[in-house]
């Protein structure tokens, strides 16, 4: 096959097993009408599920695969239409054809659905009980002490512990975890045949999405479910589904078994994405090397209220908990930990973004913890921080050159216009951006080419010292490869130092020398990469490093 | 150093939605935008963006067409003017008959404007003349004809108008007032005092309220504390009786312009409170999101960081606060003016024109009276409409 030839549109595995066909989608296109044209979401995509089997679409942001699964569902926003070709049929019905009210008897009936966010997909101001009591009535007729019962059953079989008492919970006082499993219970509530599920885990911590996953997967063996996965991330699909289909620009560019498609995978894009995985080690380090930032006993703790008017308390919330960290020259340093943890706080503390309570820091020597933050600004140009999220982190006001002038305006930096100009094109060269950009605006560019004008608006001071927040989290996997591949090289050629914050182990393998991990504020566990990820010695870093390896719990 | 992009093992960042497929190095000098279609032809700043949103709104550009023509109107109010606004003739005549018709009833293509006139009969009850149209003598209507004089911009001397009788006929589109002046081009010239008013309160009111919010909300700690009492006291004042009271302390025989400055600065002390409270609000998010942390990681100052980062993205609030505001001062003039308390005679605002209406048995006979009123309804409709359609289209993102 070659690259450019589409996939066919029947299964390969087509007649290979005994397994029944249960929705058969056809020729999906669909088309979102935006400002100055149409945009085709999806384009001419053919899917078979069988009864008891998992299918995963792979795809980066913008392949069209939460759009196909929509339309599945039929909960496309008015803007979009679907083509008169497309075809999905189940139990022999189109059901693209289906009225508003027959498709309503069907969704959450038959056919369910899981969302990303668990936050925002349950109703903060109804019990947990009630929301699944409704789901219940909506589809069965029976009395509402029935209905409880079941709803009980439903959290028992997500393993919410005491599913009795958690039924008369409102959702803010679950964990996000807890939440998916609610939202799990939801969707199973009337023993659907089909579950889709849309990137169920990835706004979870590591070791929850884990547990999430294993939790579905036995579901669905108990009930002979067939479940549609929609997922960016391969090791999960690797892990958990029968089929592939590898989505790109709206198209199905790729389809195979899940073994078949990862021992050898035909399209070129493919290759692509399974080449993705972050890899390599980062370059050893020469011994003895200058001490560039350190902190002793750094403490910063929040001061919360309680009680109320007549009793006023308060109580202390320590976010970094005396905690120790030095940083040689050309090292870097990876801080990882769950979400909580207390490792973006300690970053920015170190770089006095945020206050200490106690401790020192120091920076080259420089003792800087009781600095103003007039007597930091000095500093700001040899010590800089990268944000996690690409898009708060540009100002959509101004333009690329303004970003990244801008802190060569405030340090005095270049005599006159010219100088700074050429210097501002050398950093977005150097992040490996054309230097033609100057006069765009951040809204014009991808997660990961503003992650790349971050990147240049950091080194085109010179620094000696970078914060890393995260700075692959919000991209696709491609993206973040080639990030963390420019990251590595602009640490040799201008040999920086970086803190690397991340709750990704593997982008820590890939990128640093030493790891600390962080829990409740504290360091459980900290030495050389290779050490603590191959023989953790702590519980916490043996979860974290077998969830993010193997996704087990 | 110039040179090692594109070889480099870095190949360019895929694009979410440009086409190439992302293995391989691309050509660097044309890496393709996000965007597609007209956005990609151009680097788009955040003007176009909006403007572009805009103009997608319907009610958002007809408010636009009346705000200009409304501005226009006012800024050249004597040209669009038909009749001097001081000159008296029939007191509270009926809105002059317009007919294509010539005296003899014949068809005629031009509009013949047949002006009300005193007959010499009696009304048997009230005594009054009785008056109705002059069917014997038809006026002429004409664009661009001559007229009283006036100054253009206070400077040019010029007597041509808009639109009116060729002969100089007064004529009386919408009747005339108590006083026997014509309602039209008073409430046309009227539009001045008012828009004028409107304008400087919501530029007093915006420049206090958004130094006060973006100070309040930037600095927080005390300060904002402290602000933020000051500004809960001045906005849990009864406003309208404060108003009256305050305009009251002036004294009678203050020249009218005084007293002008006088409503101004009341309105204004009294506006900019609700403003601050949302542009502070503004400010306080926008002073945790990334940027501006990243902009403290540069080095940049408190003073760089509200004039690049903080002002320019809560200024998009601002406007359509502004223009949502506008309406709201022109009620409120055209209220106190009705009171008696806004604009004193003889200069003329809407609010004022609309204080002969008080009585029941003026607007029972003579309806024409309430005309203003239109002036009032159309100025707060177009700014609501701009308003609404702003709010939409400032934020593009």
């Amino acid at each position: 096959m070659s690259a450019t030839d589409l996939a066919p549109a029947e299964r390969l595995d087509l007649g290979t097993h005994g397994r029944s066909l249960i929705l058969d989608g056809r020729n999906i296109a669909v088309r979102f009408k935006v400002e100055g044209g149409l945009v085709e979401a999806v384009r001419d995509v053919s899917f078979q599920l069988h009864k008891g089997e998992t299918i995963a679409l792979v795809g980066e942001s913008g392949s069209g695969k939460s759009v196909t699964a929509r339309t599945v569902m039929r909960l496309l926003t008015k803007r979009a239409t679907i083509d008169p070709k497309s075809k999905v049929v189940l139990d022999g019905t189109d059901i693209l054809r289906l009225s508003e009210p027959q498709m309503r008897a069907l969704r959450g009936n038959k056919i369910s659905m899981i969302f990303q966010e668990p936050m925002s997909s349950l109703n903060p101001i109804y019990t947990v009980g009630q929301q699944i009591v409704e789901i219940l009535h909506l589809h069965n007729r029976i009395s509402r002490a029935e209905a409880m019962r079941r709803a009980e059953k439903l959290l028992e079989e997500v393993q919410i512990p005491e599913p009795a008492a958690r039924l008369k919970s409102y959702p803010h006082q679950l964990s996000g975890g807890q939440r998916q499993r609610v939202m799990i219970a939801m969707a199973l509530a009337n023993r659907p045949e089909i579950l889709i599920a849309d990137e169920p885990t990835t706004a979870l911590d590591v070791t929850v999405q884990a547990q999430i996953l294993n939790l579905l997967k036995d579901l669905k063996a108990k009930y002979g479910m067939a479940v549609i996965l929609i997922t960016h991330d391969l090791t999960i699909v690797r892990q958990f589904s029968d089929y592939v289909y590898v989505m790109q620009h709206g198209e199905v560019k790729e389809h195979n078994q899940t073994e078949a498609l990862f021992q050898s995978p035909q399209h070129a894009y493919t290759r692509h994405l399974l080449a993705s995985e972050p890899k390599g080690v980062a370059n050893p380090l020469a011994a003895g090397g200058q001490t560039v930032l350190e902190g002793k006993k750094v403490r910063v703790s929040f001061t919360l209220k309680r009680g109320g008017l007549f009793k006023p308390d308060f109580f202390e919330l320590v976010a970094v908990d005396s905690l120790d960290l030095h940083l040689q020259r050309h090292e870097t340093l990876g801080l990882v930990g769950e979400s909580g943890s207390g490792k973006t706080t300690f970053g920015q503390a170190l770089i006095r973004l945020i206050h200490t309570q106690a401790g020192e820091v120091t920076f080259d020597g420089q003792r800087i913890d009781q600095f103003t933050r007039k007597q930091m600004r000095p500093l700001r140009r040899r010590m800089q921080i990268v944000f996690q999220d690409p898009f708060a982190s540009l100002n959509p006001r101004m333009s690329i050159r303004q970003i990244i002038e801008e802190g060569l305006i405030v340090n005095h930096i270049g005599r006159n216009t010219r100088e700074r100009v050429e210097r501002v094109r050398q950093a977005l060269r150097d992040a490996g951006m054309p230097d033609t950009i100057l006069n765009r605006f951040p809204h014009e560019f991808s997660g990961g080419q503003r992650q790349r004008i971050a990147i240049a608006r950091a080194i085109a001071l010179e620094p000696e010292f970078i914060l890393l927040d995260e700075p692959t989290s919000a991209l696709d996997l491609s993206v973040q490869a080639q990030i963390i591949e420019l990251l590595r090289k602009l640490q040799n050629e201008k040999g920086l130092s970086y803190l690397f914050i991340s709750h990704d182990l593997k982008v820590v393998r890939a990128l640093c020398h030493r790891v600390m991990v962080m829990q409740h504020g504290k360091i459980v566990e900290q030495g050389p990469v290779a050490e603590v990820l191959n023989n953790p010695q702590t519980d916490y870093t043996r979860r974290l490093v077998r969830a993010a390896f193997e996704i087990a719990a | 150093m110039a040179d090692h992009t594109v070889d480099s093992a870095v190949p360019l960042p895929p694009d979410a939605a440009g086409g190439a497929l992302p293995a391989g190095a691309e050509d660097v000098s044309s890496i393709p935008p996000v965007a597609q279609g007209r956005l990609a032809q151009r680097d788009e700043g955040y003007l176009r963006l909006a403007w572009r949103r805009f103009r997608r709104s319907f009610v958002g550009m007809l408010g636009l067409v009346l705000v200009c023509a409304l501005l226009i109107m006012a800024i050249f109010a004597d040209f669009f003017a038909p009749m001097d606004p001081k000159d008296q003739t029939l007191s509270f005549a009926a809105p002059d008959t317009i007919l294509f018709e010539q005296s003899d009833g014949s068809f005629s293509l031009l509009p013949k404007v047949y002006p009300i006139v005193e007959s010499d009969k009696l009304d048997p009850i009230t005594f009054q003349p009785i008056d109705g149209p002059d069917m014997a003598h038809p006026v002429d209507l004409g664009f661009f004809v001559k007229g009283y004089s006036y100054n253009i911009f206070r400077v040019i001397p010029w007597n041509i108008h808009f639109f009116g009788a060729v002969s100089g006929v007064p004529i009386h589109f919408l009747g005339t007032d108590k006083l026997g002046r014509d309602i039209l081009s008073r409430g046309i010239i009227g539009s001045r005092i008012s828009l004028t008013i409107a304008l400087v309160v919501v530029f007093l009111t915006t420049t206090v309220g958004t130094l006060v919010g973006i100070t309040s909300g930037y600095l927080g700690g005390r300060i904002d504390t402290w602000v933020q009492r000051f500004v809960e006291i001045v906005l849990a004042f009864p406003q309208l009786p404060l108003y009256l009271a305050l305009t009251t302390l002036i004294p009678v025989t203050a020249p009218s312009n005084v007293f002008i400055a006088f409503v101004v600065a009341v309105m204004a002390v009294l506006g900019w409170a609700q403003l601050s409270r949302e542009v502070r609000s503004k400010t306080m998010a926008l002073a945790r999101i990334e940027y501006v942390r990243a902009a403290i990681a540069v080095g940049s100052g408190d003073f760089r960081i509200i004039t690049r980062h903080i002002l320019p993205n809560v200024l998009s609030h601002i406007i359509v606060a502004v223009t949502l505001a506008i309406p709201t001062v022109v009620l409120l003039e055209s209220f106190l003016g009705f009171l008696g308390f806004a604009v004193k005679p003889p200069l003329i605002s809407w609010g004022l024109m609309l204080q002969d209406t008080g009585t029941f048995s003026v607007i029972g006979s003579y309806p024409w009276i309430l005309s203003p009123v239109v002036f009032v309804l159309i100025t707060v409709f177009a700014f609501n409409a701009l308003g609404d359609g702003l709010r939409d289209a400032v934020d593009p993102y």
